[in-house]
C-alpha cells in the first residue's frame, strides 16, 4: 500500500499537534491580552496627564498675560514709570511664586521656569531643558513638547512652551544699565540680561510623576497574564477533551487500521490521522471510476482458476464466473476480485477484508462456500441462478416464489444479525435465485461486524450503496442498526408483490431522500395488489421510524410465514 | 423473537445436549452463552464444537474459558477448579483454544446487554447477588436488561429507583413477565453445574414480542457425567457438586 502525501506531513500525531497549537494559541492569546490591557492602561494615564499638565501651562500663560497687561501697567501707572516692584511687575517672579504656592498642596505637579540665562539661579535650565532650550531655538514655529522624561530614576510626563522675549521686557532683560534698581539688588548684574526682542527667554514646563501609575499598570497586566494562564489551562483541558472525544476517537479506529495494513505491506509512513485520512478519500474517485468500468478488469488465469465473465459488481469487488484448470476434473467456480484502487486505499480495503473474513467464517445455505483465498481473490462455489433483480424486472412474482425468497432472505439476515453483522446493502442485484429455489448472496462489502471496528462509520463516510433501498437512519449516516436491513427487506418485499420500487423517483439530495422516505404511502393500484396483511407487514418494516419497524427480522419472517402459509 | 440465554455449561456435555434439545422443542430463533463452556467438566471440546454448530448462536467468554487459555491464572481459584483448568488447558485442541480466544467479553443488542459476571468490570469477574454490585452493574449500562451468569443460580434484580433494587431467586420452570419498563439483572442459572440445590441444567427463553422471560429447568442423566469425571481423573468433589446442584 502506498499511501499519496498531499502537501507537507507531520510525523506528530494530531492530538499533540492539536494539544500543542492550542497551548501555543492560548498562552499567545493571554499575552497579547496582557500587553494590550497595559498598552491601554498607559494610553489612558497619558491622555489624562497630557490633559492635566496643558490645564497648568494655560493657567501659568494666563497669569503671565495678566501681570504683562493689567498688573504691570497699572503699577507703573500708580508708582511711577521707572518703579519696579518685582513682587507685582516680574511675570517669572510671580508665576513662579503663585506655582510654588499650589505645589505645596499638590506635590504632584512641578512647575517649573527655565533658562540658558536666568535672573534667578534656581530658574537655571538643567540638562533636559538646555537640550530642550535647543530643540526649540532650532526651529521657531515649534511651539509645544509632550513626553516622558526619567529623572532621578523617576518618569515625570512634561509639557513644555518656550517663552519669547517681546520688548516690555526688555526692560529688565536687556542692558543690566537699563534694569530696575530693585532687580539689580536682588540678582545682581551678572545674569539675565543682554537679550533682545524675539530671544528665546525660557521654558514654561509642568511635569506631573508617573512612575507608579505605570507600574500599577504592569502590575494589573502581570496579574491578568497570571489569570489567564489557568483558566487557558482549564480552557486547554476541556478542548482537547472534547477534540479526543469528538476526533481522536474515531480517527483512531481509522489510523488503527491503516496501521495494520502498513505492516502488511510496509507502506511509507503518512502524516498525522488526517493525513493518512486525507491519502485514502482521495483515491475515492479513482476507485468510483474503476467500479464503473470494473466489467473490463477481467484477470485471465489465478493460480489453479480461470475466470469467465463477470456475474456482478459488489461494493467493493467483481464477481465472476470461473473453474478450475484442472482438465480431467473441471469445477466451476465463483471468483472475488478486489478492485485494485479499492485494494489500494486502507478505508476500502478494510471493507474487503471484512467482506472476505465474512465470506470465511459464515455458514449460510444462501452463502457460497469459501474454498480458498490467494491474495486478495477469494474463491468460492459456484453461483447459479439469476439475479433478483432481473426476476422483479418481470412483474410481481408468484406467491411460492415470494415465499421461497423472503423466507430465505430473512433466515440468511437472521444469521447476520445473530452473529453480529449487519449487511447494509441487500440490493437484488447482488442476491441470486436459482431454478432449484436456491437464494445465494453475492456480496458483503458493505456489512459491519460489531466485534471490530467499522471503518465507514468512523470515516464518517455517510450512506454508502443504493439510496434506493436504504433506511432513512442510514441514509443519515448511521450504520450498525440492524433494522436497517429489515427495511431493505421491505422495500423488497414492496418490489416481489407489486414489481415496482415504494420510490420510483430519484433525489436530488439525500435530504430529499430522507424527507421523500418519510412520505412514503402505498399507491391505491398497489393496494389492490396486496393482501391487507401483507400491506401492515410492508408498512411495519418500511416504518420511518426503526422504533416503529419490526425490532427483529426473526418476527418479520413469522408474520411472513402467517401470510404465506 | 425467542432468545435463548444460557451459561456455565462447565464441559458438561450430557446437560448441554439435552438443555439444546429441550430448547429446540421450543421454537427459538436466536441463542447467546454467556460463557464458561469449560472448567469442572470432563468434555470441554465436545460442548465447545456442539456450541459452534448451534445455528444462530453467540457465544462469551467466562473466567474458566480466559483461564484455559493462561490469559488469566487459574491459581486464584478454588483447588478443585484449579485441578480442573489445568486438565482442560491439556485436552483443548488448538482449533477449540483459538475459538475460545476469539470470545468477546461483552454483546450490546438492542436494549441488552451480555456479559458473563458483571457489566461494569467484565473480567473482574465479580457476582452480581446483592445491591450494591446490582447498583454498581446498572450504573454501567443504559440498557434494559443485562444478562449474566458466573453464579450459577438463576436470579432477577429490578431496579426500583436510583437506590434501591428487588432481589428474586428464580426457583424451577417460571415465567417472569417483564412488560413494564423497569430495568432488570437477569441471572440464566447454570447448565452444567448449577448450585441452588436442584441439580437440573437451567437456561431461559426471552420472548420479545410477549415480554416474558422463561426459566426453564431441564433433567439430565447426572450419573453419566459424574462417571465420566471419575475416568478423566478429575476431583471427585466436582461429580458430588452437580449431584448435589451445589
Amino acid at each position: 500500500m502506498k499511501i499519496k502525501h498531499h502537501g507537507k506531513t507531520s510525523p506528530t500525531n494530531l492530538k499533540q499537534r492539536f494539544f500543542l497549537w492550542s497551548s501555543l494559541i492560548l498562552i499567545s492569546g493571554g499575552l497579547l491580552l496582557s500587553l494590550l490591557s497595559f498598552w491601554n492602561t498607559r494610553r489612558l494615564l497619558m491622555a489624562e496627564a497630557m490633559d492635566k499638565s496643558e490645564v497648568l501651562l494655560q493657567e501659568v500663560e494666563a497669569i503671565r498675560t495678566y501681570v504683562k497687561s493689567e498688573l504691570r501697567p497699572k503699577m507703573a501707572e500708580l508708582h511711577g514709570k521707572d518703579a519696579f516692584i518685582i513682587e507685582a511687575m516680574s511675570t517669572t517672579y510671580i508665576s513662579t511664586t503663585i506655582m510654588d504656592t499650589f505645589s505645596q498642596s499638590m506635590p504632584n505637579y512641578i512647575y517649573r521656569r527655565a533658562s540658558y540665562n536666568p535672573l534667578n539661579p534656581k530658574n537655571m535650565a538643567d540638562p533636559f531643558e538646555e537640550e530642550m532650550l535647543d530643540w526649540f531655538e532650532e526651529d521657531s514655529s515649534r511651539t509645544f513638547w509632550q513626553g516622558v522624561v526619567k529623572k532621578n530614576g523617576e518618569s515625570f510626563f512634561i509639557s513644555m512652551v518656550p517663552d519669547y522675549f517681546a520688548s516690555p521686557c526688555l526692560r529688565c532683560h536687556g542692558d543690566a544699565k537699563d534694569a530696575p534698581q530693585p532687580l539689580i539688588d536682588r540678582y545682581g548684574k551678572t545674569n539675565g540680561f543682554r537679550f533682545q526682542t524675539g530671544d528665546l527667554a525660557g521654558l514654561n514646563s509642568v511635569a506631573i510623576p508617573v512612575s507608579a501609575s505605570i507600574r500599577a499598570a504592569w502590575q494589573g497586566s502581570l496579574v491578568l497574564f497570571l489569570i489567564t494562564i489557568p483558566a487557558s489551562l482549564l480552557l486547554l483541558w476541556l478542548l482537547n477533551l472534547l477534540f479526543q472525544r469528538l476526533v481522536i476517537e474515531r480517527l483512531g479506529v481509522m489510523l488503527s487500521i491503516m496501521q495494520e495494513k502498513k505492516k502488511e505491506t510496509d507502506a511509507e509512513q503518512p502524516g498525522d490521522e488526517l493525513d493518512a485520512l486525507h491519502a485514502s478519500l482521495g483515491s475515492l474517485r479513482q476507485f468510483v471510476h474503476s467500479a464503473r468500468k470494473g466489467s473490463s478488469l477481467q484477470p485471465n488465469f489465478i493460480n489453479g482458476y480461470v475466470t469467465g465473465i463477470p456475474i456482478t459488481a459488489g461494493a467493493m469487488s467483481w464477481l465472476y464466473n470461473g473453474y478450475t484448470t484442472k482438465a480431467d476434473n473441471r469445477e466451476d467456480v465463483a471468483i472475488k476480485i478486489g478492485f485494485d484502487e479499492a485494494l489500494q486505499n486502507p478505508l476500502y480495503r478494510a471493507c474487503f477484508e471484512t467482506e472476505l473474513n465474512l465470506f470465511e467464517t459464515l455458514s449460510h445455505p444462501c452463502l457460497p462456500k469459501f474454498r480458498e483465498r490467494i491474495g486478495d481473490v477469494v474463491i468460492l462455489d459456484a453461483v447459479n441462478g439469476e439475479a433478483l433483480s432481473s426476476l422483479f424486472e418481470k412483474g410481481p412474482l408468484q406467491e411460492h416464489l415470494t415465499k421461497s425468497i423472503f423466507s430465505q432472505l430473512c433466515d440468511l439476515t437472521a444469521h447476520m444479525h445473530a452473529t453480529g453483522v449487519v449487511h447494509h446493502d441487500l440490493r437484488p442485484q447482488i442476491l441470486h435465485f436459482d431454478e432449484k429455489e436456491n437464494l445465494t448472496l453475492l456480496d458483503m462489502g458493505l456489512a459491519s461486524n460489531d466485534q471490530q471496528p467499522d471503518p465507514i462509520a468512523a470515516a464518517g463516510l455517510g450512506p454508502q450503496g443504493d439510496l434506493l433501498y436504504m433506511a432513512p437512519e442510514q441514509i443519515q449516516g448511521k450504520r450498525g442498526d440492524p433494522r436497517s436491513d429489515i427495511y431493505t427487506i421491505g422495500v423488497l418485499l414492496y418490489l416481489a408483490n407489486t414489481g415496482k420500487l415504494p420510490f420510483s423517483s430519484k433525489q436530488r439530495s439525500l435530504q430529499n431522500w430522507v424527507q421523500h422516505k418519510a412520505k412514503f404511502v402505498i399507491e391505491k393500484d398497489d393496494q389492490d395488489a396486496l393482501t391487507p396483511e401483507l400491506i401492515d407487514i410492508i408498512l411495519k418494516a418500511l416504518s420511518n421510524s426503526p422504533e416503529k419497524r419490526y425490532q427483529w427480522v426473526e418476527d418479520l419472517r413469522e408474520d411472513l410465514e402467517k401470510v404465506f402459509s | 423473537m425467542r432468545l435463548m440465554i444460557f451459561s456455565d455449561i462447565h464441559g458438561n456435555l450430557e446437560a448441554l445436549e439435552n438443555v439444546l434439545r429441550d430448547a429446540a422443542k421450543r421454537n427459538v430463533h436466536r441463542s447467546i452463552c454467556l460463557g464458561d463452556l469449560v472448567g469442572y467438566g470432563p468434555y470441554p471440546n465436545e460442548c465447545i464444537e456442539l456450541i459452534r454448530n448451534v445455528k444462530n448462536c453467540r457465544c462469551l467468554a467466562g473466567n474458566h474459558d480466559v483461564a484455559a487459555l493462561w490469559e488469566a491464572s487459574p491459581y486464584g481459584m478454588s483447588k478443585a477448579a484449579k485441578e480442573a483448568i489445568l486438565w482442560t488447558m491439556d485436552q483443548l485442541s488448538s482449533d477449540n483454544k483459538d475459538y475460545l480466544s476469539s470470545l468477546p467479553d461483552r454483546i450490546d443488542l438492542d436494549e441488552m446487554t451480555f456479559v458473563h459476571a458483571n457489566p461494569y468490570n467484565p473480567k473482574g469477574w465479580r457476582y452480581v447477588m446483592d445491591r450494591k454490585y446490582a447498583l454498581r452493574s446498572f450504573a454501567a449500562t443504559r440498557s434494559r436488561f443485562v444478562f449474566i451468569g458466573h453464579s450459577h443460580r438463576p436470579l432477577v434484580i429490578s431496579k426500583k429507583h436510583w437506590l434501591s433494587v428487588s432481589i428474586e431467586p428464580i426457583t424451577g420452570d417460571t415465567e417472569y413477565g417483564v412488560n413494564d419498563s423497569r430495568r432488570r439483572i437477569i441471572n440464566c442459572g447454570s447448565v452444567g453445574q448449577p448450585r441452588d440445590n436442584d441439580p437440573r441444567a437451567c437456561y431461559l427463553i426471552y420472548d420479545t414480542r410477549k415480554q416474558t422471560i422463561n426459566f426453564h429447568r431441564v433433567e439430565y442423566d447426572v450419573q453419566k457425567t459424574v462417571e465420566a469425571i471419575q475416568n478423566a481423573n478429575l476431583p471427585p468433589v466436582l461429580g458430588r457438586r452437580i449431584v448435589k446442584g451445589t
